[in-house]
Formats: C-alpha cells, structure tokens, sequence
C-alpha cells in the first residue's frame, strides 16, 4: 500500500493507492485563499500546508480505511514547484517513512501527471502522446513506457492555465478565472476577433505572450463599453485560439511520433472547448476524471509505482527542487 | 516517577539542532553552518535525530515526547522543524511540547553561566537577526517573562531596555549582529564564537520536558511577521 504526499503549489493532498494502481482514497484540501492577491503567494500556500498536512494524511488514511501499519511505501513530490510548500509534504513524508523504516519515493510531479493515466480503473498504456496543460506547466512528451519519456516540447512563456487566468483577469473575470472564462465563452463567438496561435513558434513548442498582448489591445481598442459588451465574444474568441495552439502543437507532435493514441493531464484538461477539439482528432484519447488531472496525490502515489524506492535511511538527507532545476 | 525520555530539536536559526536526554544525561548532536551558507534544516534533521539515537542506545519506543522550538526565526527554517515534529508524533503517537526558541536560547545562556541558587543574575535578552532591519527578542529573568517574544526594531528595544531599567545578559545572533547598540544600553554580551549565542539541543528538551502538551494540529510556528503579501495587501 503506498501513502503519497502531494504539495508542491497550493493542493495540499494526500492518497492511498494499491501497488496494482487502485485508488483507495485521493484526499483534496485546495486551500482557495490566494484569490485575493490574484496568484498563489509562496509564503501562504507553505503556512497553509503545514496546517493542513497532518489531517490530510489522517483522512486518507481513514477513507481508505487502512493504518499506518498497512502502509509499506512513503511517496512525496521532490519538485519541481514551490519550494517552500515542496519542502512541508517532503519534510513530512521523511518523517513518516524514517521514524517507521519505511522506503521513500522521490517522485517529480510532471511523472505524477502522466502517470495519472496508468491508474485502474481504465489505465491507458504506453505508447502515447502526453499533452499536460495547467495553470503551472504545458508540455508535450512521447510515452513509452512508466517512466520513460521524451520531451517533445513545451511553453517558451506562460503556462496554458495561467494564459487562461490572465485573460480571465482582463475580463474583469477575478482569479483563477479559467473556469469562469470558459463559461463566460459559451455565450460569444469563437471567431468574432482572430487572435494569433503563436505561428511562428515552431516544432511542439508552445507561446502564450501574443494572445494574451492581443486581447489586451482588442479590449483598449473597443473601449471600456463596447469591451464589456462584448466581453463574451472577446472571451470565445480568446479561449479558441489557445485551444487551437494546444491541438495544433498536439497534432504536431502525434505526427512528428507517428503515435495514434494521446493523454491529456493538467487542470487545463477539464475545458470543454479543448476536449471537444481532441476527441475531433483521429486519436484514441486517455483523459482521467478531472480530480486526476488537477493537482493529486493520486497521480504521485501512481508515478512512485514506477520510481526506484530509496531504503531506509537512504533518503534522510533528501531535498526539493525548484520549478526549472530539473524535471522530464 | 522516572525522568521523561526526550527528543528535541530546533531550525529556528541558520543551525539545525538536536537534543536527546533521559535519566539526567543529554546529548546534542547540530549543523551550524559557515556564515552565509545555506542552512541544512531540511537535509540534516532527520540525520542527526538518527545520529543521536546511537549515541544514546535508544529507539523510537523509548522516545516519551518530542519537543520542538517554535520560533520565532526563519520561516522555511520553522516549517522544517514544525513539519518533522509533528509528521514524527503522527507516526509514532508521540506527544509534543513545543518551546519558544528564543525561551530555549536565554535558558542555554543561563546554563553557560551556571547560576549559584541564590544568587541574583542579569536577566537574559535572546535576540535572533529577524532580518530587514529587525530582531526577534524576549527578555526573561529567571522564570519570569520582562519582555515577551516580539519582532523589533533594534533601536526600539534598546529603547525598551533602557525604560525598564534592564541591562541584561544579551544572546544569539541578533545580540552578536547588534552588539555596539546594545551594549550601549548597558547588555554584556559574550565574544562572537561564544556557545550561548546558538540554540541548545539539551535546552529545548529541558523545556519541553516541563512544558505543556499540545495536539499536533495545533503546533504551529510563532512567526511573529506576517507574510509579506498580507502586509502589502492591507497598505
Ligand atoms: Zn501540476
């Protein structure tokens, strides 16, 4: 049974999960106190983890309905993300694995989101296409195998997610405003405004600077009434062109692999839009309910199936890493 | 009733510190790292906690009570410190004590200058560098608190020592940093190198061993500051 630790932004998660990839229990505490200051602060999402962690293992524990006795592997996100809030769930896995003897998986939390898809009860097996899209991080990688990939392209700036927020921003629309974007979408015209998809960036590479500069200018050209007008057109219009972007770099990256089969992960795979697109696509596609696409410790305890445990007391000495230093 | 088993520690400051003592022995086993090196919380604690087990004969089933110095001092440092106490209790039912580290600081200064029963000492400011032009500092005499745990400009609290009337016996690196000021207001303080300005292992399980118990939801780090967002949030 692994017990796996999850917080490496502003989830603070915990999850049981069988060796065979049952989920017992993925427990959630998302900790929605950053809206106020339009971004996660590192700072509050650390204090807010080391509240929270205890009883977020606790009551995975309970749902899963086993103890601490049952538990034979520890697994935590090492990186990439915030250090600070990497540093309470690693911190805390230690602890739990070493006071009881335990091995310790160090798992990186881009292998936790394609792993997500390899857990029961539909495990979609490699070879694939891996498309993650979230508020953090928007990759393409070539599955093969657990853990084995190839990076096939990512975001030369923002993150997908965080293009969806920053528009949703501009729209008067609060943060995190992805959600209320798309739902503010469904009212406009996809094609009233043409917004660029990053054309000349190349290969599966990704850029969300121009679109989110475009709508900037579109909604100062309008003017402050007729923006607000048309604030749903200008929304469709929005959302379609980042969809676009993805898929187009996806479909890049599934002939460039020659693969037909593509998962998508992130908080970004919940968009109707963006699913509606792909399932267009001639592909068998792999997309995991939604609360395993988001940040989970699911997905960790998944990944950590496949990670060289490290014996006791091998891993006392074990840190995070930062978003950038390392990773697929 | 017999001596409580007791392991402590402490990564309120740039030193990682551990301290275990039972039947009237102690033990201490730290990281303090050179001037301007980073601080090894994350990656010595669990170390030493295994090193002192050794050193002591004893394992987990001995262990009666963690205590865990609470700051205030670095954030991430505290985080560290607070993570591992209470991920530990979780794992081993284990209840914890948890000790202001400044407290922890002035109580190992008192030890270095071993008091004679009777016989009335300075009282003892612990001061660490908070850092942005402040300090943490407490002053405490004996077993009384003069001046609770508070973030501080120096000049301010030399100003607050000064109206009390107290020259006290100045520890930790904020009296080292802030030693012309403070000595100015009439504390002593000890050469730079000197042991009493770091945090005691033994001190913080001496501590704990009287304080009070408290649930593990409810041990949290004394920051003192708040987040720097929340502050410019409410300017
Ligand atoms: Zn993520």
């Amino acid at each position: 049974m692994i017990l796996a630790l999850e917080t490496s932004c502003d989830d603070t998660c915990a999850a049981v999960v069988t060796d065979g990839g049952v989920i017992r229990s993925n427990v959630i505490s998302s900790q929605g106190i950053h809206d106020r200051f339009g971004g996660v602060v590192p700072e509050i999402a650390s204090r807010h983890h080391l509240e929270l962690v205890n009883a977020v293992v606790d009551e995975a524990l309970h749902k899963a309905e086993v103890t601490l006795d049952d538990v034979t592997l520890v697994a935590a996100t090492q990186g990439p993300g915030l250090i600070g809030a990497l540093l309470v769930g690693l911190v805390t896995a230690k602890s739990i694995a070493s006071s009881r003897e335990l091995p310790l998986a160090a798992v990186d939390h881009l292998h936790g989101h394609i792993a997500a898809v390899f857990l029961e009860p539909q495990p979609f097996e490699p070879p694939f296409v891996a498309l993650i899209v979230s508020g953090g991080h928007t990759l393409l990688v070539d599955v093969t195998g657990p853990r084995e990939f190839a990076l096939l392209g990512q975001t030369l700036d923002d993150a997908g997610g965080e293009a969806f927020d920053k528009g949703a921003r501009m729209l008067g629309l609060g943060y995190p405003g992805g959600a209320a974007l798309e739902r503010l979408a469904q009212d406009g015209d996809p094609n009233a405004f043409s917004f660029p998809t990053a054309k000349g960036v190349k290969g599966c590479d990704f850029s969300f600077a121009g679109v989110k500069t475009a709508l900037l200018y579109a909604i100062r050209d309008l003017g402050e009434k007729e923006a607000d007008r048309r604030r749903a057109d200008l929304a469709a219009s929005y959302q379609s062109a980042i969809v676009e972007a993805l898929v187009q770099r996806a479909q890049r990256a599934l002939d460039k692999t020659g693969r037909a089969r593509l998962a998508l992960g992130g908080g970004v795979a919940a968009n109707g839009a963006l699913r509606g697109r792909l399932e267009a696509l001639a592909v068998d596609l792999g997309i995991p309910p939604r609360e395993l696409c988001t940040d989970n410790a699911a997905m960790i305890a998944s990944a950590a199936r496949s990670v060289e445990p490290l014996a006791f007391p091998m891993y006392l000495d074990l840190d995070v890493y930062p978003t950038g230093a390392k990773g697929l | 009733m017999p001596a409580l088993t007791v392991l402590g520690f402490d990564t309120a400051t740039a030193a990682t510190v551990a301290g275990l003592t039972f039947n009237g022995q102690s033990f201490e086993r730290r990281d303090d790292p050179a001037v301007g090196a980073r601080p090894g919380h994350a990656t010595r604690l669990l170390s030493l906690i295994e090193d002192l087990f050794k050193d002591g004969g004893v394992g987990w089933k001995d262990i009666d009570r963690v205590a865990i110095g609470v700051g205030p001092g670095s954030f991430t440092g505290l985080r560290i410190g607070v993570a591992t106490a209470r991920a530990l209790a979780q794992a081993r039912g284990l209840p914890i004590a948890p000790v202001s580290t400044l407290r922890a600081l002035a109580a190992g200064a008192l030890e270095g200058i071993s008091p004679i029963e009777g016989i009335s000492l300075r009282p003892v400011a612990a001061i660490i560098d908070a850092r942005r032009g402040e300090i943490f500092a407490g002053v405490w005499e004996g077993e009384a608190t003069l001046l609770a745990p508070q973030a501080v400009a120096p000049d301010d609290f030399c100003q607050t020592l000064r109206q009390l009337g107290c020259e006290p016996t100045a520890v930790g690196d904020g009296a080292v940093r802030y030693r012309s000021m403070l000595e100015a207001a009439g504390a002593l303080i000890a050469a730079d190198e000197a042991s009493e300005h770091r945090v005691s292992g033994p001190a913080i399980c001496e501590l704990g061993a009287r304080g009070d118990l408290v649930s593990l939801d409810k041990v949290i780090p004394n920051y003192l500051r708040q987040p720097d967002a929340e502050i410019s949030l409410k300017s």
